[in-house]
Formats: C-alpha cells, sequence, structure tokens
C-alpha cells in the first residue's frame, strides 16, 4: 500500500511517495516554471522509478501547493497549510507552531494535537518570501544558496530599512556605492526578511516547539536573525522543502483509509499519467 | 427558455445587468440618483419620487482612468467605483449622493465631483460617534440633503410623503431578514451566492419593483426542492463591501454561507427606521446608529478613566454574536479589503470577541481584483480545513 504527495509550490516541485508507516520511497524536487507547471506527471514518473513502482500501485495520491488543481491524477486537493501542519508534525510530535517561508509565500500555522488550529499568510506581496532573496542575489550578482554563507561572516550590523522587494532592491545598491561590505548587507537584508516574517506570525501566539521548513529554511543566515527576531530556538526538518509533499502523502493515507473502514467501494481509480491540459 | 418571471432567475439577471431597469426608467422621464454607500438616506430619494442607484465597482474592470485622480495605495473599491464613472459607465445618473462614511469616500467625493458634471451633487457630512451633540449635528446634515434634493426635484416634502417612503423601505428591509430566516434550515434553502444576487438587485431597482422581487423570490425559495446542497460548514461572513458573487462562489465551494454581514448582504437591512413624528427624526437615528459597519466605533460608554475591552468588545460586535448562535454558525471569515483601515482595525478585537464565545474565525484580506482571487481560495480552503 503506498501513497503520494505532491507540492506544486511557486518555485519548486515536490513529489513524496511513502509506505502506510510514513516511511518515505522517493523524493523528488524540481524547478516549477511555466512548463513544468503542467508536467507534474513527468515528476511523478521519475518519483516512481526512483521508488521502482508502477503507478496502479498507488493507492492514494493528495495534490497541494499552489498548483494543486493542474494534477490531473490527484484524488484530492488540499490546501498547503493543512499539508505543511500535517508533515511537520509527523516529523515533531511537540510542535505548536509552524513557519514556512516559500517561494512566494510565507505562512505560519498553529498546531494542537497534529492538527492545525489557526494560520495566517502573508498577501499576494513577496516581500518575506524565497523570491525576495533570489531577486537580491540576482541584484548582488551571487547565487542564492550562498547567501546564508556569506552572511554568517558579517561583523557589523547595517540596518535595510525596506521591506519592500524592490525599494530593498535599490537601498542595497545604494549601500554598495557607500562602500559597505557585501556580508553586512546581506545580513541586514537577512535581518529585514526575519523581522517581516516575525511580525506576521506574531498575529498567532507563538509557543515552543516552533518549527521552521521551507526552502528558505536551508539559508543558515535567515535560520539565525529568525532566532533573533522570535526570540525563540527554532527546529529544522532534514529536508525542509519536502514537509508539504510528506504531509500530503500522509493525508493520502488517512483519506483512503478512512475511505475503506466506512466501507465505500476502492477509492484506487485508474489513473494516467496525462499531463494537466487545462489551467487554473 | 427559463421561466422569467421566477424571482430568483430575475434577481439573476437584474445582477448580470445591473443598469438595465433604471435606464428604462430615465427613458421615460425619471431621474436616476447614484449612491456609493448604504450611509445615504434613500427614504428622501424615493420620497421626492427619485431612482436611486448603487454605484459599485467592477472587480473584473482594471483601474487605469482613476490613476490620474486617486492616489494608488488607497481604498480599491472606491479607486474602481470612481474608475467606472470616469469610464462613462454610469453616465445615466442624473446626480449622485455621498457621505462622509469613511475618509476615502469622502475624499473621492471630492474628486468625483470636480470630474464628472452631474445636475445633482450633494455630500452629507456624519460624525464619527454617537455621543448626542453628534446626532445633533448629523439630523442637520439630513435636514440639509433633505433641502437641497427639494430643490433639485423642484417640489417640497410633506412629511407624509417622507413616512410613506421610510414605510416602504422598512417594508424591503422586513422581506430581505425574511429571506434570511430562509438560511437558518439545513441545509439552507437559499445559498450566500443567490441572496447576494438578490441585494444587488434590491440596490438597482427602484424600492417598490425591488419589494415586489422580494415578494417573488421568498415564495419561490420556500417551495423549491433544487436548494443548495448540504457543505461540510455553516459559515458567517463579516466585510465592509462583498459585492461581486465570485468571491462568494469561493466561499461556498466547500460551505454554506448562511449570514452575510457586509453591505451586499444583510448589514442595511437589519434594523427599521422608526416611524417618529417628525421623520427625520427617525432617520437620523437609523442612519447614525442601527448601520453596523466599523465606520462608527461603538464604545459601550464615553467619559470612563478606564476602559472595560469585554464591554466594548459587546457594545461594538455584539451583534455577530447573536447572527453566529441565531444561524448555528460553525465558522466565521472577516474579509478585508485591502487599506480599508476602519475595517482592519476591527480585526484583532473581533477575533478576540469570536474566540471569547468558541467560534473559530480567520480573516482573509484582498484587494479587490481578479488577481487576488487564487490566494483568496486556497485561504479560504485552508480554514475549511481546520473547522471541518
Amino acid at each position: 500500500m503506498y501513497f503520494a504527495g505532491v507540492d506544486i509550490g511557486s518555485t519548486m516541485t515536490k513529489i513524496v511517495l511513502t509506505q502506510r508507516d510514513h516511511r518515505v520511497l522517493s523524493a523528488i524536487k524540481g524547478p516549477t516554471g511555466p512548463e513544468h507547471r503542467q508536467l507534474a506527471n513527468e515528476v511523478m514518473k521519475m518519483a516512481l522509478e526512483q521508488a521502482n513502482l508502477q503507478l496502479d500501485e498507488i493507492s492514494y495520491v493528495v495534490a497541494t501547493g499552489y498548483g494543486r488543481l493542474n494534477v490531473p491524477f490527484a484524488d484530492r486537493q488540499i490546501t498547503e497549510l493543512t499539508c505543511h501542519a500535517r508533515g511537520v508534525s509527523s516529523l515533531f510530535t511537540n510542535v505548536r507552531t509552524a513557519i514556512d517561508i516559500g517561494g512566494q509565500d510565507a505562512k505560519c500555522m498553529k498546531i494542537n494535537n497534529g492538527k492545525m488550529v489557526d494560520f495566517v499568510m502573508n498577501d499576494k506581496c513577496v516581500a518575506g518570501t524565497g523570491r525576495f532573496l533570489e531577486i537580491i542575489a540576482a541584484t548582488l550578482g551571487v547565487k542564492v544558496e550562498e547567501l546564508g554563507d556569506i552572511s554568517l561572516k558579517s561583523t557589523k550590523k547595517l540596518e535595510i530599512s525596506s521591506f519592500c522587494t524592490i525599494f530593498a532592491q535599490q537601498e542595497v545598491v545604494t549601500r554598495l556605492s557607500d562602500g559597505e561590505n557585501l556580508e553586512d548587507i546581506i545580513a541586514g537584508l537577512h535581518d529585514a526578511l526575519a523581522s517581516r516574517v516575525a511580525g506576521l506570525v506574531r498575529r498567532l501566539k507563538i509557543e515552543p516547539d516552533v518549527v521552521l521548513t521551507g526552502g528558505v529554511a536551508k539559508n543558515a543566515g535567515i535560520v539565525k536573525a529568525m532566532k533573533e527576531n522570535l526570540g525563540c530556538e527554532l527546529l529544522i526538518p532534514e529536508d525542509p522543502l519536502l514537509t508539504g509533499a510528506l504531509g500530503a502523502a500522509i493525508l493520502a493515507k488517512e483519506y483512503f483509509l478512512k475511505a475503506m473502514s466506512e466501507g465505500e467501494p476502492s477509492p484506487i481509480k485508474a489513473r494516467r499519467l496525462e499531463r494537466a491540459m487545462f489551467f487554473r | 427558455m427559463i421561466d422569467k418571471s421566477k424571482g430568483l432567475s430575475k434577481a439573476k439577471e437584474v445582477y448580470a445587468n445591473r443598469s438595465h431597469r433604471v435606464k428604462e426608467l430615465k427613458a421615460e422621464g425619471k431621474k436616476i440618483i447614484g449612491y456609493p454607500c448604504m450611509y445615504v438616506p434613500l427614504e428622501i430619494i424615493t420620497a421626492l419620487d427619485l431612482i436611486s442607484y448603487r454605484t459599485c465597482g467592477d472587480m473584473a474592470e482594471p483601474v487605469t482612468e482613476a490613476d490620474r485622480a486617486l492616489p494608488t495605495a488607497f481604498c480599491p473599491i472606491m479607486r474602481s467605483c470612481l474608475d467606472c464613472a470616469l469610464k462613462a459607465k454610469d453616465d445615466f445618473l442624473d446626480g449622485i449622493v455621498t457621505t462622509h462614511s469613511c475618509d476615502p469616500q469622502e475624499k473621492t467625493a471630492r474628486v468625483w465631483e470636480s470630474y464628472i458634471n452631474y445636475s445633482y451633487f450633494h455630500f452629507i457630512d456624519m460624525p464619527g460617534t454617537l455621543r448626542p451633540e453628534a446626532l445633533e449635528y448629523y439630523r442637520g446634515q439630513i435636514n440639509d440633503f433633505k433641502k437641497s434634493l427639494e430643490s433639485f426635484a423642484g417640489k417640497e416634502l410633506s412629511s407624509e410623503k417622507v413616512k410613506a417612503a421610510i414605510r416602504l423601505h422598512n417594508r424591503q428591509r422586513a422581506l430581505v431578514r425574511e429571506l434570511y430566516e430562509l438560511t437558518k434550515p439545513e441545509p439552507p434553502l437559499i445559498s450566500g451566492t443567490e441572496i447576494l444576487q438578490v441585494v444587488k438587485a434590491l440596490m438597482s431597482l427602484p424600492v417598490a419593483e425591488g419589494n415586489e422581487l422580494l415578494d417573488q423570490v421568498i415564495s419561490e425559495v420556500k417551495g423549491r426542492t433544487d436548494g443548495p446542497q448540504k457543505k461540510p460548514a455553516r459559515l458567517l461572513v463579516w466585510s465592509s463591501t462583498l459585492d461581486d458573487i465570485d468571491i462568494m462562489q469561493i466561499f461556498e465551494a466547500g460551505a454554506n454561507v448562511v449570514m452575510d454581514e457586509s453591505c451586499g448582504g444583510i448589514r442595511a437591512y437589519r434594523a427599521d427606521v422608526k416611524l417618529t413624528d417628525d421623520p427625520l427624526d427617525g432617520l437620523t437615528h437609523y442612519y447614525a446608529t442601527e448601520i453596523t459597519c466599523a465606520r462608527t466605533f461603538r464604545e459601550a460608554a464615553f467619559g470612563e478613566a478606564r476602559k472595560d475591552y469585554m464591554a466594548d468588545l459587546e457594545s461594538r460586535f455584539g451583534h455577530l454574536k447573536h447572527i453566529a448562535k441565531e444561524w448555528n454558525a460553525d465558522g466565521a471569515i472577516f474579509l478585508l479589503v485591502r487599506y480599508c483601515d476602519p475595517f482592519a482595525f476591527e480585526m484583532p478585537s473581533l477575533k478576540d470577541y469570536f474566540d471569547s464565545f468558541g467560534i473559530p474565525s480567520t480573516y482573509i484580506e484582498y484587494d479587490y481584483t481578479q488577481g487576488s482571487l487564487a490566494p483568496l481560495r486556497t485561504r479560504v480552503e485552508a480554514f475549511l480545513e481546520t473547522i471541518s
């Protein structure tokens, strides 16, 4: 009995295949481009190959993320908020607060006994998200995955006062021409992002344990700045990108077993790995 | 062929083509008076045999023209209203009445007045509190409005005429309340989307025709067998303006909206205007105190050195608790229009208040564009996943 969680985020597509005890058989991450949005089937093929499984061995598929409606072979769509909360609580049983900083949104979920009870999410502005870092990295001519290590070398606290991505970009250019050091500028930017996310998160009462996920959690400079801004310890999963897809796979199992226990006809349906022909 | 005598399909038609009827009436020589806010005393307009027509924004129309007149970080609904006016979408209006229900509305009114040449323009000032001196001042404002509209219409209003108009509008309020009784059963007999179409039709038709439509809708709905399906949750929605069924359909994809406390729903119909000896007294009281928009801060008592937070919450939001219980709501969504300060300020306290009696709630912001619907859908679905 195998289950799939498909998380089509704004930047990355993630697929996790699990067996009944939640053990992960394969995990695939790939960029979500305008093309890839229609190509969840291709990523699924890769995941199946890695796990050495056939599609008809998958009992139930849950799709989540921005592109959750673009997965024609999914049995159910569930929002990324519920899936992240479920994935995080399967990894950290004492989690009460989960913060996810993704490619174009930042969100915080309150969790009680493994169930999401409240949430906040940024509005559609990308300040305080991964896109902010991507744009700034491009302005500075460094790779986004190098930002964290560079910022840890900073010795001087530099305030970047703009939350707005575009204004921050202008501010960075000014700071560079003022002769400030790259590592101090990047550390200042990380602090600007972290204080923006912390402001969002404080709308909910922060209770430990606090878990940080999403691609941005791979940036050590952000993790440091988030800890300082929130004034608490942060737990980070081994792969912070995968919690949404993992949660989706676990929810797939739960929905499948519920359907079986209620005596419904087997929800395993004949699926074909077709590309989504519609766009919503 | 759709039976056009049926109320719901007629409401749907009026919703889709709102100005059709007033244009017909204009061709017959009637004068049409626009108003962008439910705080305008429509009874005065009706009593003078003029037709009131609520000017709305259009979420599907990108704001372009209003950019030359208004700042961009500004109430997107007022921007959209003015944009539609500047694009001559409401060019059948003979006049417009605006009010100081909030600052964006007041500022927009000034711009509106200077850009577009209506035959009639009037601005009603409104106090921000309910203190006795404020009500006295507001009564003067209503009287000024009456005098100015009399001079536009070229006739004087008798007390009896105003009272007759109040009765007609009160009839409409009673019928809308009766309509909302029909969302109490499980599942409701009428959907939030259908009610929004009806209420927006009421804002587009002469009041007597609106009342006929309501009679039709109510008898149709009471006898229907094709009502809404039961969904996993019953929702209360609270908002400033909710005037587009695209939004309501996002809520209703996963829930039954049983109450819409916004000015696209029950807000302007919850109470009646009292028939006082001088009808302007009843109008003053109703428009100042009975419409529960966040633009007025309803403190429990003034002049106290220390504030009692819970008493203030009761005074500001008590009616919402009553509604949530009576309509058996499982959850509440507070829908906030970006840059709507009066409603934004209420959010943390309102959430505290709902927490105090154990009904889960969330607030979601959108910016009155089609582009904001996808993020809105994610938040609504996530909220419904937490409560069901």
